[in-house]
């Protein structure tokens, strides 16, 4: 990195520690807005609650709609967290340090949105799959009816809830130097709260020590659970030998890649977000969007030939069910122009856009592409779900269409409402960028000179 | 904390002009052991030649025979031209573990010519789609593609990565093929003369170098994959009746990637036991390799598992029936010795840290992998080639054909085509040094020792 | 188990005219749901026995073909291990069965289901006021949220099986008592039920004739190798234009 600029650690404390210290002019308002569309999604669970599943747009075929739709959009983003935080770290990669925490609270509020999206609610009847703690738990084991671990659905719950627990711990761990920050600079309850979370932080060597040695051990014990999760939420879909467009054997790396590239997408959407609502500019260098530019353009390359890989090899069988399922996919109208829409924004306008230096290095053009990519995505899982329930069958005369209705559509925006939500907040108790992380970067940063010119370097251990 | 201690990249070789002065000695005389090893490999090369005569006693209209020899070319494109990814790939991530082995790895893009050869009886064999074979080159039920379109696709796909390959050890090895002419004289130094096109180390060459190899980097990995694409489905998926996996070319591509890594840590250390380059090849580079080795083993599992899985789950019979055919049938010991050398043997070995972190660790569960890739490929190609040109395109009908078991032609085929491979790459160290000098050079200039505090720390540079 | 059964039906697509006898029988034996216009606009009508109509032809050359379709009972059934709480499972006289109790309504079985025989209870079922009595008391009436689908009318078969082990004799074979609604109520002997562990049972019979090499019986998509207890034979007809669908 060329153009850094170094700062005191008394700087650092000052920049980072304003979302926390004091409330910025817009928080509130912002909050109070996504509180409410957050509210209205709960009114209208409430109404499915007490109607039935009748009030979606559901139907015979189409028995999953836009829940599942969310669902899968949300586990993916939910693996920007530990893409950024577990692998960069373990690569020692210097530009992930502004950038890890906030991609791992990313990943806990859409865990809880994926599960709020479809698990807990989209079930016929919620008590009985034991809302708000899913079906997995042996409720009748008394009885000796246990869940039954061959259905994708009791390893869907499974790997989620491991996955959610690990990223918490993850971002616990990361959170406690900087806890004890706060401990000292706040008064009254306020410090009582944090001197709890803080676990008697000293900063001593050895404490150093353990938190480095945790950071380590979590993100290498987290990557297996980030590769399973979305592995299983594929298998929910390609194990069933009923669904054609499904049924393939390339699900699983084709959703974790997909996943990978909305979840990076988001993380750097999110950062061009932290520019502007905090302005810590200092610390998200236009050297941090080109680094994460680099690595969109070759993980939105790697989904595409999976994208292909997938599509051509549905062509490959030459069978009539599924190539009826593609042609609804791609010709038949309302899905037509999605498709289009999903293949320019998921790919063919952010990644040729990434190419250039330009955009890798301005805000706003990375804010765009970003966003676009995860239209692009969410349209992505949109005609993978839906025009692959609603083909023709074999035999069956009945397939008609799909439209969301207003409850569900209100339910998938306050999924939205509370990843932001849970953002903001988060940021006004914790401090969204890790300060020892970065005051660490700043300690280890150095330069050499090789004959008249100066590179950045760094201290490696 | 570190004077001297291996594990810091530290060379004992440790300024440019020494380093210089040590790599260009090398390429000079050939040891009597050179010569030993290379008349050996085209001893084996001549018995591989009376192999593929006999193989050719058997025609070419049956696919049975030429089972083993199928699996030998994806043998050779799984690992050796899969090589030069271990230069390309940490390139482009700027590690500088990868300096001392980068060319080691790249002069394996030589091979592909090797290989290209190799394959040129395999488009013979293959069944034309005149019989209704499934093919990548569908076009609707009627098929107006010519009969021979994946004969024709896959050679051009073979012969372009045999050319990148090439061009890309050559581009790489330009300032070092200049050095060479710079320390030589007489007729050596006109032939290198002409080998490095005028190079002369401008900052506009230089400029040039960089970009160059990047983007002929990323164009060998493209090819790569879109070979492993084509060759995997035209000589081996679509054969199979029934055999319909997406994952399958990925599957093999990731594999090339691991047997790669594999292939380029053995000959890390006989370049380090036996051609004396300690200096340079440090455990820096096996732990280096061994993590990434340890990571691809990983990702074996993961992409034989998400196959296997949906294959496994639904019962489709035509789905069983490949499992059947290749993982629980008659090619079970070849299965269960490439699953066990290829994920559970890097798995338990390599999450233990002393042999991760060691020279002799790598190296051993590398070789595991090489001959698991071994197994992987004739438990592939050698029973697809036993079932190709069935009747039915969607299924499999029992019962199964036997394991075939291969015969003298093709041990010697075998065997030929590894000293083959032996002999292209020792004569190419006759021409192109095996270690990267510029990179090495250039590794000195970003590493620096500085006092820091109470201890000294070593400083990475990293190029923009 | 003393005497084990295997039920099984065979379905002689030649005899269909397509009545939809079986649909109504089904219908009121089952309380299932009445599926009106509004529901089946929506495309959440629940039929367990549907009859599909295929046209072939041109006018005036026109052909109607039915096929009765329901759950086929298949032994490797699709539905049953993707259901997260053994609501569906195998019983040991070979039927796939359907526990309303333990349904959660994940649906995950519906998309499992290559016949699409499965039907969700999207509303809260409702009769008018003038047919409250007759719904069948043997048959649970299923609330919303949960999956249904042709049972081959279990209660049927139980209440035989109770009868004849409390006289002391054997389940007849074609006892109407025992015959699903659908088998009673077809005009044409389209349908036979019965046990194929029971080597004289009229289904066995067929099924030993039909399933030979030259007999007229196939399953549906038999490539998905799901097994099915039902066997369908083929329509014999001179005027037929190429193989039929499945």
């Amino acid at each position: 990195m060329q153009e850094h600029i170094q700062l005191t650690q008394k700087e650092i404390n000052r920049d980072l520690l304003s979302g926390v210290l004091k409330s910025p002019k817009w928080w509130l308002p912002a909050v109070l807005v996504l509180l409410v569309v957050f509210l209205i999604g709960a009114a209208a669970f409430g109404y499915l609650l007490n109607k039935g599943l009748g009030v979606t747009g559901l139907n015979r075929p189409v028995m999953w709609g836009v829940y599942l739709v969310s669902f899968v959009f949300w586990i993916g983003i939910s693996h920007a967290g530990i893409m950024i935080s577990a692998i960069l770290r373990l690569t020692q990669a210097e530009w992930r340090r502004p950038v890890t925490r906030a991609a791992e609270v990313l990943t806990v509020f859409s865990l809880i949105a994926a599960l709020l999206s479809a698990p807990l609610v989209h079930e016929g009847r919620p008590w009985r799959a034991g809302f708000p703690i899913p079906w997995i738990m042996p409720w009748d084991f008394a009885r000796g009816i246990w869940p039954n671990i061959r259905s994708p659905f009791v390893w869907d719950p499974s790997a989620i809830l491991t996955y959610l627990t690990a990223s918490s711990l993850f971002i616990y761990v990361a959170l406690i130097p900087d806890l004890a920050i706060l401990r000292d600079r706040l008064s009254g309850w306020k410090s009582g709260f944090y001197s709890v979370l803080s676990l008697g932080w000293r900063g001593s060597p050895r404490q150093w020590k353990l938190q480095a040695v945790a950071g380590i051990l979590l993100s290498a014990l987290v990557l297996p659970v980030f590769v399973s999760v979305h592995s299983i939420v594929s298998w929910d879909f390609a194990v069933n030998i009923g669904a054609e467009g499904w049924h393939s054997t390339i699900f699983a790396p084709y959703f974790i890649i997909g996943a990978i590239h909305s979840g990076v997408a988001a993380v750097a959407t999110v950062m061009v977000a932290m520019v502007w609502l905090w302005g810590w500019d200092r610390y998200l260098r236009p050297d941090h969007f080109d680094a994460i530019g680099r690595l969109l353009i070759v993980v939105g390359t790697t989904w595409f030939f999976f994208f292909f890989l997938e599509f051509v090899f549905a062509m490959y069988t030459l069978e009539g069910p599924e190539l009826a399922m593609r042609d609804l996919q791609v010709f038949q109208y309302p899905w037509s122009i999605l498709f289009v829409v999903f293949l320019i924004t998921a790919f063919f306008f952010p990644v040729p856009m990434w190419l250039l230096k330009n955009v890798r290095r301005s805000m706003f053009w990375m804010f765009v592409t970003t966003l676009s990519v995860n239209v692009g995505m969410w349209l992505e899982r949109f005609i993978i779900i839906i025009p692959g329930l609603l083909r023709r069958q074999p035999l069956v005369f009945d397939w008609g269409t799909y439209h969301p209705s207003i409850i569900e559509i209100l339910m998938v925006a306050a999924t939205f409402a509370w990843v932001l939500l849970g953002l903001l907040i988060f940021a006004r108790i914790f401090p969204l960028i890790p300060l020892f992380d970065i005051k660490e970067g700043m300690v280890g940063r150095e330069e050499i000179k090789i004959g008249r010119r100066k590179v950045a370097a760094s201290i490696r251990e | 904390m570190r004077s001297g201690s291996a594990d810091d990249g530290h060379t004992a070789v440790s300024g440019p002009v020494e380093v210089s002065r040590d790599l260009l000695e090398r390429t000079r005389p050939a040891s009597r052991l050179f010569w030993w090893a290379a008349g050996g490999s085209a001893a084996l090369l001549a018995l591989g030649v009376i192999g593929f005569v006999i193989r050719l006693g058997d025609g070419i209209e049956k696919t049975d025979p030429w089972g083993y020899y199928a699996a030998l070319v994806a043998f050779l494109l799984t690992t050796a031209q899969a090589a030069p990814m271990v230069a390309i790939a940490p390139r482009l991530a700027k590690a500088h573990w990868r300096r001392p082995i980068s060319r080691a790895a790249e002069i394996f893009g030589v091979v592909g010519v090797l290989n290209l050869i190799l394959f040129i009886p395999l488009v013979w064999v293959l069944p034309d789609l005149g019989d209704g074979r499934r093919s990548l080159w569908f076009f609707g039920e009627v098929r107006s593609m010519p009969a021979h379109m994946p004969h024709i696709v896959t050679t051009i796909s073979m012969t372009a990565l045999a050319v990148v390959g090439c061009a890309l050890l050559w581009v790489s090895s330009l300032p070092d093929l200049a050095s060479i002419r710079d320390n030589s004289g007489g007729r050596r130094r006109r032939i290198f003369a002409k080998l490095a096109n005028g190079w002369h180390g401008t900052s506009r060459q230089w400029f040039t170098q960089y970009h160059r190899l990047g983007i002929l980097g990323a164009f060998y990995f493209m090819m790569l994959v879109f070979t492993h694409f084509a060759f995997s489905v035209e000589f081996g998926m679509s054969l199979v009746p029934g055999w319909i996996d997406a994952l399958f070319p990925a599957t093999h591509a990731a594999n090339s990637l691991q047997a790669g890594v594999a292939t380029v840590l053995v000959v890390m250390f006989l370049l380090r036991r036996f051609c004396g380059f300690g200096d340079y090849i440090e455990l820096d580079q096996f732990w280096g390799l061994g993590k990434l080795l340890f990571a691809l083993s990983l990702l074996w599992f993961w992409f034989w598992f998400s196959s296997f899985i949906i294959l496994w789950y639904g019962k489709k019979p035509n789905e069983e029936a490949v499992l059947d055919l290749m993982m629980v049938g008659p090619y079970m010991p070849a299965f269960v010795t490439a699953f066990v050398l290829n994920f559970v043997a890097p798995l338990f070995m390599m999450v233990w840290n002393p042999v991760r972190k060691s020279i002799w660790g790598p190296t051993l569960v590398a070789t595991g992998v090489l001959i698991g890739t071994l197994f992987d490929r004739i438990r592939i190609y050698v029973s697809a080639y036993t079932v190709a040109g069935a009747e039915d395109k969607h299924e499999m009908h029992l019962p199964l054909p036997p394991a075939n078991l291969p015969d003298l032609a093709d041990v010697l085929l075998w065997v030929g085509a590894l000293g083959g491979v032996a002999l292209v790459y020792l004569m190419s160290t006759r021409v192109i040094p095996v270690i990267n000098i510029w990179e090495q050079k250039e590794a000195l200039l970003y590493k620096i020792h500085k006092p820091f505090h109470r201890t000294e720390v070593l400083v990475l540079g990293k190029k923009d | 188990m003393e005497g084990r059964q295997k039920w099984a039906m065979t379905v002689d697509v030649d005899r269909c005219i397509g009545c939809q006898a079986c649909v109504i029988a089904c219908q009121s034996e089952n309380n299932i749901p009445i599926s009106d216009e509004p529901l089946f606009n929506q495309r959440r009508a629940m039929e367990w026995i549907r009859i599909e109509r295929y046209w072939e032809g041109e006018f005036p050359d026109v052909k109607a073909r039915f096929i009765p379709i329901f759950c086929q009972h298949c032994d490797d059934a699709p539905c049953e291990p993707v259901c997260p709480v053994y609501a569906t499972y195998h019983n040991s006289e070979g039927l796939n069965v359907q526990v309303y109790n333990r349904c959660i309504g994940s649906r995950l079985c519906v998309n499992n289901c290559p016949y699409q025989v499965r039907y969700f209870n999207f509303w809260e079922p409702e009769w008018p006021e003038s047919l409250q009595n007759q719904l069948n008391p043997d048959v649970t009436v299923r609330s919303r949220g949960i999956m249904e689908k042709c049972t081959f009318c279990i209660q049927r078969i139980r209440r035989t099986g109770r009868e004849a082990k409390r006289d002391g004799r054997k389940v007849e074979d074609g006892d109407r008592g025992l015959n699903p609604a659908c088998v009673n109520a077809c005009p044409t002997d389209t349908l036979v039920f019965g046990d194929v562990m029971d080597p004289d049972s009229r289904v066995s019979k067929l099924k030993e004739k039909e399933m030979s090499e030259d007999g007229r019986g196939y399953h549906l998509l038999g490539s998905l190798g799901t097994g099915p207890n039902v066997i369908y034979l083929k329509k014999v007809d001179e005027h037929a234009s190429g193989p039929t669908h499945a």
